[in-house]
């Protein structure tokens, strides 16, 4: 709580307030988050429901349990919607086929080290769901990687009950792994790229697979994110510094080097449409309580996040860096909020 | 309509927040306004409650004088306070009536301490005096003022700072005049019924000043949510060259420098006030009130207030006199229920809750809410959303000074320009989390002042504590000097006495060399073996010599004259005797160590004995004067500083004096403290010598009392010397009980008042 529980300070003007909450805030961004859901169902099969389930439930145990040990108040925090958002965000990360304790994992790392042990609620410094998917990236990098390709591309449609069956017991009824989970898009064009291919040649070959772009089904997704986005610029709950500033500096150092070598740099509408770019932008990096707060450091902080997205991304040991990215950006949090002060009326500066 | 106003209004359908373009000055929220409550009615009928109750201060800075008793009838517009020197206003009566009392009463201030008010049980006649002569029609900045200070008018927009003090002194000072009819805060239509109502009052008010300061231009800011006040100010300006103009309604518009800003796209440095730029500016109340004053030479007795809120079955504006209690006024607009809930005086945004019902109507006084009370939502942890930064018109960090000052860190706060804020309320109004920001805000500001408070006494403590010891040193270093001077008289004398030993006792002291010549004499009169006989004609002579030199001594310290050898031995031993006394007195009197010797234990003790109870006696009388002396200062200043006149008088004296006196002193102070703390509670002002505003200075400021003798106490301890340590001990634990009962005191008066600010 902030104000220890007792009368200080007193109440005082002002006597009236606008219709906000933390809770408004973060229903908001649970509503924007809808349609890039049902996108995702729709291209990539029910494994993203389940698996969201199953991470609103650990969420509810994990906050819960907190809480209590914590001695706060359970029903205010629990209802102010923050651990959901947490839970979501990583839910998008992890692959739809993952086995099941992976999201159970993932989620309690977030919840506990990410947010409760630094206080909960508003004390965090790292983004916590960045931080479950950096943990399970470095831990389990077998299972964070295999994907689950589009039914488009695999021929295969996962029932509801093929996706639990396959995140509970780790085997399909069919048998048939291989070909329903695989490399995502930026995996296979780093891949091929390493592998002495051009981006022409890994993109073009893989045309029917790829959709020639970003992937298929990626490209939508990202498009559902980005419109999600927009909804929640609207809505004010998010600000324009972050997707501008990131997606900028994404875009524009893609067509720098895009320009300078096209053989080995992919196209700026590739990083902008593939992975986890959009949901990045307008998701993960808003998360206010680990952004910086200024205007100016909002962009400057979505800038580096951008510059780190890309270089992880062409030059790095991971197929996409947005974890990594924010995580190092929440670093420099405190020192960028520091120097972007604004001009406060009546002083010149 | 520009283009570009059209197209921000036309997106503002879809995105709301565009409305922040309108204007020049950022930030800024969008209240629900609920100003149709009390503006769909015309004025009320005026009311006459049945006693009026006129705080001696309902302004910014000094409480008035009373210059009325207790018993006397008053009529209308006759002043019943005098200002009191420096930032102070008048008070009037508003109606006729009699004293009925003059009482320390509950004020609708954020503290709710009861002070100083008349109250004047009305007669219903409603009869007027002679209109007071001191308001006259002004021409110039100086008369202007004049009349402005008499007719007691202030800042009625609700900063309440009195406006003679605005003035520029000199015309051409000031090229616009700006009128802030802009009323931003929801529920509040007072001044936009003003306008409606007495247009012509606002426009010839605001003219008058301008003609008088020599202003080249007078703009009129009203909220465009106000289109029948624009109508009637436009309608009333008309062929006066007063430019009326509506500006977008956004709160805080009303905000001195944000409707600055928006008139003339000046921005005021944070420093600065509008008069340093060439602006001044008025509320339409103000204007108005002024042009009472200079047309019909019309007191400031009565003020427009809305009466509104959802507790309220008929909200209302009405022509209130001042004094009138809130619960008249809120009775008039019919409760829906029971009055059990604190009105809240001003706005929503900026307004503060009353002590009770009973509280009257001030000169800043522009509504009356009874809102009856909303669940409170807990607050939550702060999310740093930014909402409070886009919120703020004065482009602060918020959230961030809110981080500091949750954790205590008063010196990041104001590094963020805290002292800034306006306390509009706009964070705390967009604030998810339902953080209290701007209560944060006042507790550090409060919490920064009383730290400056305590380091200036600090460092004050710490010059004194330098210039004491500087002091000693001075004196040590003038009484060595002194010394040498006078011993190296006595050499002199001595050399000049017994000019015939002067070869062999040249290293010798005076004393040892008239005791040596004396010796010598001796044994060339009687021979070497008549030393018995020596010695008993020595004790005779020198017993002799000792009578001589007191009856001496009062007289003259001349030379001796030269006579017969037996003779001038006895002159030479009572020479030397004298000034072996003299040294010893002296030395008794500047606490040194001095070498025993035989003319030393001879000499009279009792002498000495005499000469410090002299010294103490004086050291004692002294020690009262500066008593009476600093009792009187105490009750007629508030200056915290100096604790007057000790340094000088105890400057001439002796150590030894000085701490006496610095006891007797300190325990004297304390119990002046003691007793003034009494009256102070007790007194009425009219009572006793001591007017309420002394009272209220002294109140205020416990520690100016307290000053002296915490520095005395630590002077006690720097000379003291066993003996005294007893008594001194005493005098510093009365002094530090003395010190921690004013801090509490000023404790208590700090928590209360840093609501306000």
């Amino acid at each position: 709580m902030s104000n220890n529980g007792n009368l200080w300070p007193p109440a005082g003007a002002p006597f009236t307030h606008a219709d906000a909450s933390v809770g408004k805030v973060m229903m908001q961004v649970q509503i924007a988050s809808i349609l890039p859901l049902l996108v995702h169902i729709y291209y990539f099969g029910w494994g993203i429901a389940v698996q969201w389930m199953l991470a609103m439930m650990t969420g509810l145990v994990v906050e819960y349990a907190m809480l209590h040990l914590r001695g706060r108040p359970v029903k205010p925090f629990l209802l102010d919607g923050s651990a959901v958002i947490t839970v979501t965000g990583l839910t998008f990360c992890i692959p739809p086929e993952s086995p099941w304790w992976l999201i159970v994992v993932g989620v309690s790392f977030a919840l506990i080290f990410g947010k409760h042990l630094y206080g909960g609620l508003g004390y965090n410094p790292f983004n916590p769901a960045m931080l479950g998917y950096a943990f399970l990236l470095v831990s389990f990098p077998a299972e964070m990687t295999q994907w689950t390709l589009p039914s488009a591309v695999s021929g295969h449609t996962l029932s509801i009950m093929d996706s639990m069956i396959k995140i509970f017991t780790g085997h399909l009824p069919q048998g048939l792994i291989d070909q329903v989970t695989g490399a995502t898009p930026l995996d296979h064009v780093k891949t091929g790229l390493h592998n002495g291919g051009t981006v022409h040649d890994v993109l073009s070959h893989s045309q029917t697979i790829w959709n020639g772009i970003a992937g298929h089904g990626w490209i939508q997704v990202n498009i559902a994110f980005m419109l999600g986005g927009l909804y929640l610029l609207w809505t004010r709950t998010i600000r324009w510094q972050y997707p501008v500033g990131f997606l900028g500096t994404l875009a524009l150092l893609a067509w720098i080097f895009h320009t300078i070598d096209p053989a080995h740099y992919a196209p700026p509408l590739f990083h902008l449409l593939s992975g986890g770019t959009m949901l990045a932008a307008f998701f993960i990096i808003t998360d206010p309580v680990t952004a910086a707060a200024t205007p100016k450091g909002r962009l400057i902080y979505a800038m580096g996040i951008g510059v780190l997205v890309y270089v992880i991304r062409t030059w790095g040991g991971y197929p996409d860096g947005i974890a990594f990215a924010v995580l190092l950006m929440n670093i420099f949090v405190p020192l960028i909020d520091q120097y972007t002060q604004p001009r406060v009326k009546g002083y010149s500066k | 309509m520009s283009l570009k106003e059209t197209l921000i209004r036309g997106l503002a359908y879809l995105y709301p927040m565009a409305r922040r373009w309108l204007k020049r000055f950022p930030g800024g929220v969008y209240p629900q306004y609920k100003k149709e409550l009390s503006a769909r009615h015309p004025l009320h009928a005026p009311i006459l409650p049945d006693e009026l109750i006129l705080p001696l201060q309902q302004h910014v800075g000094v409480p008035a004088i009373p210059t009325v008793k207790v018993g006397e009838r008053v009529r209308k517009f006759q002043q019943i306070a005098k200002p009191a020197p420096g930032l102070s206003v008048p008070v009037h009566a508003p109606t006729s009536g009699t004293v009925k009392a003059i009482e320390k009463r509950p004020l609708p201030h954020p503290s709710g301490l009861p002070d100083w008010c008349i109250v004047i049980e009305p007669d219903g006649q409603d009869e007027a005096g002679d209109m007071p002569v001191a308001i006259q029609t002004p021409t110039c900045p100086a008369s202007l003022k004049k009349m402005i200070l008499q007719a007691g008018i202030v800042g009625m927009g609700g900063a309440g700072f009195p406006s003679w003090r605005k003035l520029p002194t000199k015309q051409g000072q000031i090229h616009t005049l700006l009128i802030n009819g802009a009323e931003c805060e929801p529920y509040i239509t007072c001044d936009d019924l003003l306008m409606q109502t007495r247009p012509h009052d606002i426009i010839q008010g605001a003219l008058k000043v301008a003609e008088c300061i020599g202003a080249e231009k007078i703009i009129v800011g009203i909220e465009d949510n106000k289109p029948f006040a624009l109508k009637a100010m436009r309608q009333a300006a008309e062929g006066t060259g007063v430019d009326i103009q509506a500006v977008p309604t956004v709160y805080p518009m009303g905000g001195q420098k944000q409707l600055t800003e928006q008139l003339t796209g000046i921005e005021v440095p944070a420093k600065a006030h509008a008069v340093d730029v060439g602006l001044l500016m008025f509320n339409v109340a103000t204007a108005a009130a002024i042009y009472r004053a200079a047309e019909y030479h019309e007191p400031l007795v009565s003020r427009l207030v809305t009466v509104s809120g959802e507790g309220l079955a008929e909200p209302m504006n009405i022509e209130a006199l001042l004094g009138t209690p809130f619960e008249a006024l809120a009775n008039v607009a019919k409760p829906k229920q029971p009055l059990d809930y604190p009105l809240i005086m001003g706005g929503p945004m900026m307004g503060h809750e009353v002590v009770n019902t009973q509280v009257p109507v001030i000169k800043t006084t522009n509504c009356i809410l009874a809102n009856p009370p909303q669940p409170i939502t807990p607050a939550m942890p702060c999310i740093r959303c930014g909402e409070c930064m886009d919120a703020c018109p004065v482009n602060l960090l918020p959230q961030q000074m809110y981080w500091h000052a949750h954790a205590h860190e008063w010196d990041k706060v104001e590094k963020l320009h805290l002292f800034d804020c306006i306390e509009c309320g706009c964070c705390s109004f967009v604030c998810p989390s339902h953080i209290p920001l701007v209560q944060y805000y006042r507790h550090a500001k409060g919490e920064i002042r009383k730290l400056r408070e305590e380091q200036a006494f600090q460092e004050h403590a710490r010059r004194r504590h330098e210039a004491h010891l500087a002091r000693l040193e001075r004196e040590k270093a003038e009484k060595e000097a002194r010394l040498k001077a006078k011993k190296e008289a006595v050499k002199k004398q001595a050399a000049q006495s017994t000019p015939s030993v002067d070869a062999q006792s040249a290293g010798l002291s005076a004393r040892e060399r008239a005791i040596a010549a004396a010796k010598a004499r001796a044994a060339k009169e009687s021979g070497p073996t008549a030393t018995d006989d020596t010695a008993a004609k020595r004790k005779a002579a020198m017993e002799a010599a000792r009578k001589r030199a007191a009856a001496k001594r009062k007289a003259d310290t001349s030379d001796e004259p030269a006579q017969s050898p037996e003779e001038k031995r006895k002159a030479a031993m009572e020479a030397a005797k004298r000034r072996a006394e003299a040294l010893k007195a002296q030395k008794a009197s500047t606490d040194s160590a001095t070498e025993k010797t035989p003319s030393e234990k001879v000499g009279d003790p009792l002498c000495a004995d005499a000469k410090r109870k002299a010294a103490m006696e004086a050291a004692r009388k002294r020690a009262a004067a500066q008593r009476a002396k600093k009792a009187q200062e105490a009750a007629s200043s508030t200056d915290t500083s100096t604790p007057p006149g000790s340094d000088q008088a105890t400057e001439e004296t002796a150590q030894a004096d000085r701490r006496l006196a610095a006891m007797e002193a300190a325990r004297r102070r304390a119990a002046a403290l003691r007793q003034q703390k009494q009256e102070t509670g007790e007194e009425t002002p009219a009572g006793k010598d001591q007017t309420p505003v002394e009272n209220a200075q002294t109140a205020q400021n416990p520690t100016s009392a307290a000053t002296p003798s915490a520095t005395e106490k630590r002077d006690t301890e720097k000379v003291g010397d066993p003996p005294s340590r007893d008594s001194k001990r005493k005098a510093a634990m009365e002094a530090a009980r003395k010190r921690a009962a004013a801090l509490r005191a000023r404790k208590a008066q700090q928590n209360s008042e840093h609501n306000d600010t």
